[in-house]
Order: C-alpha cells, then structure tokens, then sequence
C-alpha cells in the first residue's frame, strides 16, 4: 500500500498500542483485561505495521523464528511457574509458595501465568496473520 | 430501570437488524464487516451486563482480530456467494431452525431472572471466590484471581488449545519456513 498518511500515522500509533497492551496485560488484576486481552491488542500493532507496509517489512522486526519461539514460551511459562510450585511442595498451580507471603505468592503467580497467556496469544495472532499473507502472495505472483 | 430496557431493546434490535444484513447480502466482504459489527454490539450488551471483561475480549478477539483474519483469510474464498434458488433443503431448514428457535423460547421460560441475588450462580462457590479474591489473593478484580489462581488449570488448558491451534495452522499453511531456514537446506546439499 502506498498511503503516506497511512505510514505517518502507523509509525505514531504502533508504541501507544503496544504500550496499551502493555498496561492492559499488567493492570489486569486492579481493572478489566489481562493476557488474552493483551496479546490481541499486542497482535494487532504488528498486523497493522504488516497491511500499511508490507508483511516483509514485519518480518523484519518481528522475525517469524522469534515469533515461533515466544509463541511456545507463552505456554512453557505458564506450565513452569506450576512446576515451581510443585518442586517447593505445594500442589500444582498454586502460587502461595513463591513469595514471601500467600499474598505476595498469589500477585507474582498471577503476573506470570498472565504473561505467559499473553505471550502465546500475541505470537500466534501474529503467525496466523504470517501464514494467510505469505499464501496470499505467493498465489498473486503465480497469476 | 427504565434507561436500561431503552438500551437493551436498541442493543437486541440493531444485533437483529445487522443479522438480517448479513443474511441477505450476497458479496463475502460486507458479511465479514457485518459480523465484526455484530461483535461489537455484543460487547456493547456484555458491557449493558456489567461485564466487562467478557466485553473486552469480545471487542478485541471478535470485533478487531477475527475480522482481520477474515479479510486475511478472503483471498482463498471466492469473492461473491452463489445464488440458491428455493428448493426442499430450504423448508428442511426453515423447520428445524424454528423448531429449536421455539425449544429455547420455551426453555428460557425456566431461567431466573437477571441479577437476582438467590439466583443458583450466586448460592455455591461465588460467595467464596468474592471473598477469597480479597482476603487470600489481594486482588480486586475478581475475574483475574478466578481465571488464574482459582481456576488456573481451566486456563492453562486455555492457553494450550490456542497455542495447540496455531501451530496446526502453521503446519498446514506456513511455507516460508522451510525455504529459509538452514536445516531444509542442509538436506538439500
């Protein structure tokens, strides 16, 4: 697509949203959102870099290696952060043992279970939007 | 009170009069649009609802990313729908939608009213979850400390059905892998 006003103003949105993203994923527990949230709105700054400019161009800052790889970190994090628990002799995904207080336990158990969630949406929003478009071209350049 | 059943009737009209829309147009991407639309009335009523997390993730899974998808995923699909002409299929249609139509109707007859405090959602476990959210997790949003620490195992069963998802999807139509990367190549040499 070639629309200067459209790059302009994806250059200026693209940090607010991931930065929207951001506090939506960790302000999940005091207001509305968490990591599925998130990661959508994470996903969607990529997708619009990749229509106004071109998916090669995504490519470039979000390489689909990076993007495979943190698509199953998302979900190793989560299973983990379980792990530890059970390692510290506490049933499986209960978070009470890995702070200093049940409290504290249960917020970095939260954050990190939601990050995991995030990561893994956000990377395989992005992959599908990879996988469609990548088709897509090859099929216009057989034409 | 009043307000409320001025927003509720204008919120289930427009959702009929987009469904309505989407029945009846012809071209693949107004259906798409339309749906996403639909969508984000829905997250209007889930809002309507008080529930706002529900409304969130239907604005932004529904309404945003799923309609990209849809317009990503439109060039495999051809770009108008076939005309039908009115045949048999149609009336084995027509009775079995009206059939279940009239079965939920009758159905929702049964189910308590909206917001009642001796409703059954409200008489188990909530009671525990509200006051446990406060007391032994710390955390105000209630639906955060059920979706991850009370119900931890629902959401990562969650969490590996998406990533169990995406990779099928990259298994069937990714192809951009296989040319770049060094162990394809290796095989080749």
């Amino acid at each position: 697509m070639d629309n200067l006003i459209l790059k302009v103003c994806t250059k200026v949105l693209f940090t607010p949203i991931i930065l929207f993203g951001l506090y939506v994923q960790f302000h999940g527990d005091f207001g509305p959102g968490g990591g599925f949230q998130a990661g959508v709105i994470v996903a969607a700054a990529f997708i619009l870099y990749a229509m106004v400019f071109s998916v090669e161009d995504c490519k470039v800052i979000m390489p689909p290696k990076l993007n495979f790889f943190l698509l199953a970190l998302g979900a190793f994090i989560y299973g983990f952060v379980g792990i530890i628990g059970l390692i510290l002799g506490d049933p499986y995904l209960s978070y009470d043992v890995l702070g200093s207080t049940k409290e504290a336990g249960q917020h970095i158990g939260i954050l990190l279970v939601e990050f995991g969630v995030g990561l893994t949406v956000c990377n395989v929003m992005i992959s599908l939007f990879y996988s469609f478009a990548n088709f897509n071209f090859g099929k216009r350049n057989n034409d | 009170m009043i307000g409320e059943i001025i927003i509720n009737a204008f919120l289930v009209t427009l959702m009929l009069t987009i469904a309505i829309f989407i029945i009846n147009t012809r071209k693949v991407i107004s259906t798409i649009l339309l749906t996403g639309t639909y969508s984000l009335v829905a997250a209007l009523m889930f809002v309507s609802l008080d529930a706002v997390d529900v409304a969130f993730t239907e604005a932004s899974v529904g309404a945003g990313i799923s309609t990209i998808l849809f317009l990503a995923a439109l060039s495999y699909l051809p770009r108008e729908e076939k005309e039908e002409k009115f045949n048999v299929k149609h009336i084995y249609a027509i009775c079995t939608c009206t059939i279940i139509a009239g079965l939920l109707i009758w159905a929702s007859y049964d189910l308590p009213l909206v917001g009642q405090l001796e409703n059954p959602v409200h008489q188990n476990l909530a009671q525990d979850f509200i006051e446990g959210s406060r007391n032994h997790i710390g955390i105000p949003n209630v639906v955060t400390s059920i979706l991850a620490s009370y119900r931890g195992y629902d959401t990562f069963g969650e969490t590996v059905v998406i990533y169990t998802a995406g990779i099928a999807v990259l298994v069937l139509l990714y192809d951009g892998v296989s040319k770049t990367s060094k162990i394809y190549k290796g095989k080749n040499k």
